[in-house]
């Protein structure tokens, strides 16, 4: 929104520039596990800028972007654990095999959302919330039954990295390292496609749809054709997401992939870094992750990571709306002692 | 087993219908009075259950002192939370609402279990209800049939207090027009607080109910709550017909859907809720007064 400081929303090429250099030069002095962590970070920034665009710039919550982040991840497990090994491309398979599966997984979520947002977005709000959430429960409950039998029902399966060799080079795809650059080499360009798309026309109009559907409509925008392919769009970048993460953690199930509770996740990210902005949800996505990993540093507070997550949602919905980017925004003003803009 | 109709599936259906009856009924008139779509319900029911659990064993294993007080104490909470947080926020959006809902869902999941322990609970079915008693030709457990002819008095009830009294209708004209009736010396705030509590009461009494007929984890609310939404939703936000007919169908579903294939029971539901929202997006009976 227009009281957000423009120097966070469109922060200087300077800070751009450094967090950049920070992000590259991150692994190199991080202990594995940050690493680890920092890849993950990635991933969820992209899963909730990319549920963003449909909720802070299009104003519609959907409540099952588990959908597109599972049905794209079990894509990829599925093709690496059934196709690739057979791809008989030498020491180059490994890594071909996770592109194409990626590619696949992405290819998927885009189909499941063609005809899934056809039907989502003649609704709004609480009934496009609810219709998204029943999209995504009936395909969290087809994979827990693994009718096809390419799920493995409850218990899911394992997705493994295994080792490239490109002309006489060995290129550990699992080492948290290796995985973290290649995240970054998905994430970067993803990120800035979308700036790209927020910025454009269509990101525009987007926006004017969020603040008033009716009035954007009399001045000729289809907007229910714009809320469907804004809804494709945000679920292609959900599923590169659900493609990023399947190998990261090592395994797909229908309670860490599907259920409801992971279309939460990038809604709860999104509240605590802020949807209107850009870099919100990215800023949500840091918080999130690390104080994730900060509560199970103490066995008292991971006892309690549900009730410190509920009172940190709660006290962020009554008193800071806007979310940290909102109070960040809030600080920088002050400090820049300039009105916001 | 009588041939023609599979009375025993029937009657399994109604009485799993008639306990998401009493939640749903609660989440739809909250949201059909407040415009709140209260998304730690299920949360609500789930501590419903557990102050049963805790009040028998404090009451000498007396489960209608149980029950009542249990739901009592959900209401209380209910009021509280309408008191001390929902109502902050009504100028917002329905989607900051529901965010605030679903932060309560996570506390009040860590406080019961902290307060409950994570391990299963039982409570023991009342002694004048044990057993099985005949019914249309076969043989039901009677505390069953006792749900099943409690959501019926509730049905009833509510459409007599929301129709037929003074009370009644001064929540249908908040609902239907929360200014006007604000206007006209209607006290909005304290009947907010007041439909919220009574809404809570019914979750805590659906979660009260549900103790002799099956064990139950801090995973309860959860479950529940999905459920809830399907039933609110076919049915139709703010209708209560539309709640009763809805629950009792999804516990069909559920009855009848496991003689199809595994799984189907759970499928069924979410298809139901999909098929509604294309076709009859305010569902079944949605659109009409309270």
């Amino acid at each position: 929104m227009s009281d957000i400081h423009p120097l966070v929303e469109r922060p200087p090429r300077s800070v751009v520039a450094v967090v950049g250099v920070l992000l590259v030069v991150a692994p190199l002095v991080l202990p594995s596990f940050q690493t680890y962590l920092l890849t993950e970070v990635l991933a969820l920034a992209l899963f909730a800028t990319g549920f963003n665009l449909l909720y802070g710039y299009t104003g519609l919550l959907s409540f099952g972007h588990a959908m597109f982040f599972g049905t794209a991840g079990y894509t990829v497990g599925i093709f690496m654990r059934d196709v690739a090994p057979g791809l008989g491309l030498g020491g180059a398979t490994p890594l071909v095999g996770f592109l194409i599966a990626g590619v696949l997984g992405v290819l998927v979520a885009v189909a499941v959302a063609v005809p899934v947002g056809y039907l989502s977005v003649r609704l709004e709000e609480i009934y496009f919330a609810m219709i998204t959430l029943s999209f995504s429960m009936a395909l969290y409950v087809l994979a827990i039954q693994n009718y096809l039998g390419l799920t493995n029902g409850s218990d899911g399966f394992s997705v493994i990295l295994g080792t490239a060799t490109l002309g006489g080079f060995d290129l550990a795809l699992y080492d948290r390292v290796t995985y973290y650059y290649l995240t970054l080499l998905v994430v970067a360009p993803a990120m800035y496609l979308l700036w790209r798309i927020v910025r454009s026309p269509f990101g525009l109009v987007s926006e004017a749809i969020r603040e008033n559907a009716e009035r954007t409509g009399a001045l000729g925008v289809g907007v229910r054709t714009h809320r469907w392919a804004a809804f494709v769009v945000s679920a292609l970048f959900t599923g590169v997401a659900g493609v990023l993460i399947a190998p990261l953690h090592g395994s797909l199930s229908p309670g860490a992939n599907l259920h409801w509770s992971i279309s939460a996740e990038p809604v709860i990210i999104t509240v605590f870094g802020g949807p209107y902005t850009f870099i919100g949800p990215t800023i949500g996505a840091f918080f999130f992750e690390y104080i994730r990993w900060g509560i199970t540093q103490f066995p008292v507070l991971e006892a309690h990571w549900q009730l410190i997550f509920g009172t940190l949602i709660l006290g962020i919905v009554l008193f800071a709306p806007r979310g940290v980017s909102g109070f960040v925004s809030w600080v920088v003003s002050r400090a820049t002692g300039g009105e916001s803009a | 087993m009588t041939a023609g109709l599979p009375i025993q599936e029937i009657l399994t259906g109604l009485s799993i219908g008639s306990r998401l009856f009493l939640v749903a009924l609660g989440l739809s008139l909250i949201f059909g009075v407040l415009g709140v779509l209260n998304f730690a319900h299920g949360a609500f029911y789930m501590v419903g259950a557990y102050a049963t659990a805790s009040i028998v064993g404090a009451a000498g294993g007396n489960f209608w002192v149980a029950a009542v007080g249990a739901a009592l104490t959900v209401g209380l909470l209910g009021a509280v939370v309408e008191f001390g947080l929902i109502r902050r926020i009504y100028d917002r959006n329905e989607l900051d609402q529901l965010i605030l809902t679903f932060a309560l869902v996570l506390i009040i999941s860590d406080l019961t279990r902290t307060i409950w322990g994570s391990g299963t609970q039982t409570v023991e079915t009342p002694a004048a209800f044990a057993g099985n008693v005949p019914v249309l030709g076969v043989s039901f457990p009677a505390y069953r049939l006792f749900v099943i002819v409690v959501a019926f008095l509730a049905m009833g009830v509510f459409w007599y207090v929301l129709t037929r009294t003074y009370v009644g209708q001064l929540v249908r004209a908040t609902s239907s027009d929360r200014d006007m009736a604000a206007l006209l010396g209607v006290d909005v705030p304290r009947l907010y607080t007041g439909v919220f509590a009574v809404g809570s009461v019914l979750a805590g009494l659906g979660g009260a109910l549900t103790t002799p007929i099956q064990s139950f984890t801090p995973a309860l609310g959860d479950q529940v709550i999905i459920n809830a939404f399907v039933v609110v939703v076919i049915g139709g936000l703010g209708s209560f017909t539309g709640a009763f007919v809805g629950a009792m169908l999804i516990g069909l579903f559920q009855s009848f859907g496991v003689l199809v294939a595994t799984g189907v029971n759970q499928l069924l539901p979410f298809l139901a809720m999909i098929l509604v929202l294309i076709f009859r997006p305010e569902g079944l009976f949605g659109g009409e007064e309270l």
